[in-house]
């Protein structure tokens, strides 16, 4: 049975939490290496104001992004709670972690070590909203994301739940920014350019949370269908992934020329987009490139899904994801490809419905 | 959907030995692994006692001969690696497997004591390749040869059970023939710390569900056990060891580290592994609680355990004043210790405990019992951030 999108929210660099919102003043080149998101008047989504202030970033983007999720999906039940977070609640790790050097191990207080385990998202989300059932959070890294939705689809197969709330969350702080800058991953300011047309080493950091409501029933409001997830542990070379995403979509009784826009993962490094890159040229479909939008982070597949459901139910591409802006007749399917550093990558069918 | 889940291996390594033969040896003879801090290097050395694996990084990586890794990769693969070879796995071919594991600690453990130089740009790409929770699943399975199902869990302590949980569903999809299950955590000075600050820890051995428990004591280790569908025992032949008939998952909603005072997560969880498992509470032999052995974990759990027992409870105990608690392997720890109660018709006991809890009913077993018929073992384990997750085990 089909599994529909029937409520969506994002936060990411851009003000993604307003609907109306899809990115016509934003440039084909990002204009920093970090984005950091946008966030709302959080007071709007958490009350009272000492949660609030005890919330940290990442905390407090995955719940507001959840709670307009569920108001999005015109329902107010919710079966299972499932997260993918590649690196977890990183600011109050780290804020524990150089207390605890600083400090030699003395007198260091409990409130950032209580919030820095991966599940505290998924478990504020249930607290805030009393939900008791299903509970889960996926740490795989860029796959994160990925394996949640494929256990939420999982769990609607089987009618063990009907309405389940997934989705994607990671944040940046300084420190990461610092230690991925160190390892030489970020790319030089003076080097910014359209992730399509990089040559040199490095990216963009991004971060955000993409939250979704799945239900095999459709509602008035319903985005999408999400047709099918693939994960790959790893990937030879660019034929390897071509036969792979042939496969993968004859599974789903679909061929490559029914695929209407291929989202690509390029994050702007040009030797870790090697291989997605002679992908994309061999395949000759429109590419749209979503990473211009919100970087590169763990999740950022979470942000592909919300934006090809924002493609498909507004029949409109932003023109900031495109190296050669297309005309387009209807959009009715379209590919997510993802990587990270040439590691994993990742397979992901969004259609219309 | 109505497949049956055998399982037909199993490894472990804990403070109470680094296989399962060890592992029962030490649970039979009442022998403890919790003792004075020898290996974590920390200012907090001779302040607490905990369950350290009995062995060095260098001597781990001896033993484990995979070449230099952090203290999470080479615990796990060193349990991963026995599960394997007990169940008589040579290799992936003829079936779909996947890997699924779990930690909180991840590379903490190495990350702690580089950190103020990978802000001096000393080892920067280490911490890329070394801290993230994934990183050693995917060593672990590349090691292994799995390249089908590959994920890491993490919801605190109850991660492992909900990878074992996991494992199981996706045998019962038909997404996986095989699967390799269970949980990681390796001490560090963030987790011992962390729990400092909440003041949830025993200086002394932790007495679980004693009146005057005073908190629990940290241990380490890794556990997995190999999951096999019934059509893939058949073909291949296998004798399995236990069969996993139940699984429950829920929220306590409660408190982002407390746990509710009746115990309503840990109750649903059970629930819910019961209808799962389609048999009734009563036919449980015996219990292997979460049992933490703090105020607050031991009265919950044990409220929770009335209620749905209807105060006719098994006998039960809580294993961690042997293991000390091993956080997010902790439910793998104690699958291995469930199906060891099932194997050899043993209930091994709660330790330190002298004083009956006031606001319980219930008495968990004192004493090593032999020659008790176990067919059916229910295994707890809870977390921070509400999850609870509980397991049902049965003889084949």
């Amino acid at each position: 049975m089909a599994i529909f999108i029937n409520g969506s929210a994002c936060i990411s660099h851009f003000n993604t939490l307003d609907g109306n919102y899809f990115f016509e003043d934003m440039s084909t080149t990002p204009t920093s290496n970090q984005l950091n998101a946008t966030v709302p008047d959080y007071k709007e989504y958490i009350q009272p104001v000492n949660l609030l202030r005890r919330m940290s970033h990442v905390v407090k983007m995955g719940v507001s992004a959840a709670l307009q999720s569920i108001k999005n999906s015109e329902t107010d039940k919710v079966d299972a709670i499932i997260v993918g977070t590649g690196i977890g609640c990183s600011e109050d790790t780290d804020k524990f972690l150089r207390s605890l050097i600083e400090n030699n191990e003395e007198l260091l207080t409990p409130t950032s070590f209580i919030q820095s385990t991966h599940n505290t998202v998924a478990g504020q989300i249930a607290l805030m909203i009393k939900c008791y059932g299903y509970n889960f959070t996926y740490v795989h890294q860029n796959l994160s994301f990925e394996y949640a939705m494929l256990d939420a689809m999982m769990l609607l197969n089987d009618k063990e739940e009907t309405n389940v709330l997934v989705g994607g969350i990671d944040e940046t702080t300084n420190s990461l920014f610092q230690l991925f800058n160190g390892a030489g991953h970020i790319k030089n300011i003076e080097e910014l350019e359209p992730v399509w047309t990089a040559k040199n080493k490095g990216y963009v950091l991004g971060e955000g949370a993409s939250l979704f409501n799945l239900n095999q029933v459709k509602s008035s409001g319903t985005y999408s269908e999400i047709k099918g997830i693939k994960c790959l542990q790893k990937v030879e070379n660019p034929v390897v992934l071509i036969e792979t995403t042939k496969k993968f979509l004859s599974g789903l009784n679909l061929n490559l020329t029914d695929i209407d826009l291929v989202l690509s993962g390029n994050c702007g490094d040009a030797l870790m987009d090697k291989k997605i890159t002679e992908f994309n040229n061999a395949i000759n479909l429109p590419i749209g490139y979503f990473k211009n939008l919100c970087g590169e982070y763990f999740t950022s597949s979470g942000f592909a899904v919300w934006l090809a459901s924002q493609i498909i139910k507004k029949q409109q591409i932003p023109q900031a994801i495109l190296s050669n802006p297309t005309a387009f007749k209807k959009l009715n399917h379209i590919l997510i490809v993802n990587h990270y550093h040439d590691q994993e990558y990742s397979l992901i069918c969004i259609s219309a419905c | 959907m109505s497949e049956n889940i055998f399982i037909t291996g199993m490894g472990i390594i804990s403070a109470i030995g680094n296989t399962v033969d060890e592992t029962l040896h030490s649970l039979k003879e009442g022998k403890t692994g919790i003792e004075k801090i020898k290996y974590l290097k920390t200012l907090h050395k001779d302040q607490f006692v905990v369950g350290e694996v009995k062995l060095s990084n260098e001597e781990l990586i001896d033993i484990a001969g995979i070449g230099k890794y952090n203290r999470t990769t080479l615990l796990g693969y060193i349990a991963a690696k026995e599960a394997l070879n007990n169940a008589k796995v040579t290799d992936m071919k003829g079936g779909r497997t996947g890997f699924i594991s779990s930690t909180t600690v991840a590379g903490m453990c190495a990350s702690e004591l580089l950190y103020k130089d990978f802000f001096e740009g000393i080892n920067n790409e280490n911490f890329i390749d070394s801290h993230f929770s994934g990183v050693s699943t995917n060593d672990i399975a590349k090691l292994l040869g799995i390249n089908e199902y590959v994920t890491t869990i993490s919801t605190a302590c109850s991660s492992a059970a909900n990878a074992i949980m996991l494992g199981a569903r996706l045998i019962k999809n038909n997404i996986l023939d095989r699967v390799v299950v269970g949980g990681v955590d390796p001490l560090s000075k963030f987790t011992l710390n962390g729990f400092n600050t909440l003041m949830i820890l025993d200086k002394e051995w932790c007495k679980p569900f004693d009146e005057n428990r005073k908190g629990l004591n940290i241990g380490e280790g890794a556990a997995y056990v190999i999951l096999e569908s019934e059509a893939f025992v058949l073909k291949n032949n296998k004798k399995p060891l236990a069969q996993l008939i139940g699984y429950g998952n829920a929220n306590d909603a409660f408190h982002q580290t407390a746990s509710s005072p009746e115990g309503h997560g840990a109750l649903l969880a059970m629930q819910k592994a019961f209808k799962v498992a389609n048999i009734s509470p009563s036919k449980i032999d015996y219990i292997n609680a979460h049992g933490t052995g703090t105020p607050n974990n031991d009265l919950s759990e044990g409220a929770a355990m009335q209620t749905i027992f209807e105060n006719k409870v098994p006998k039960f105990s809580s294993t961690k004043a042997f293991t000390g608690h091993t956080l997010a392997a902790a439910g793998g720890i104690e699958a291995v210790i469930s199906i060891l109660a099932i194997q050899n018709n043993m209930i091994f006991p709660s330790l330190n405990r002298s004083t009956q809890m006031i606001d319980l009913t219930i008495t968990p077993v004192d004493t090593l019992e032999t020659n008790v018929p176990i067919n059916y073992v229910l295994s707890n384990s809870f977390g921070f951030g509400g999850n609870c997750s509980s397991l049902i085990f049965s003889k084949n």
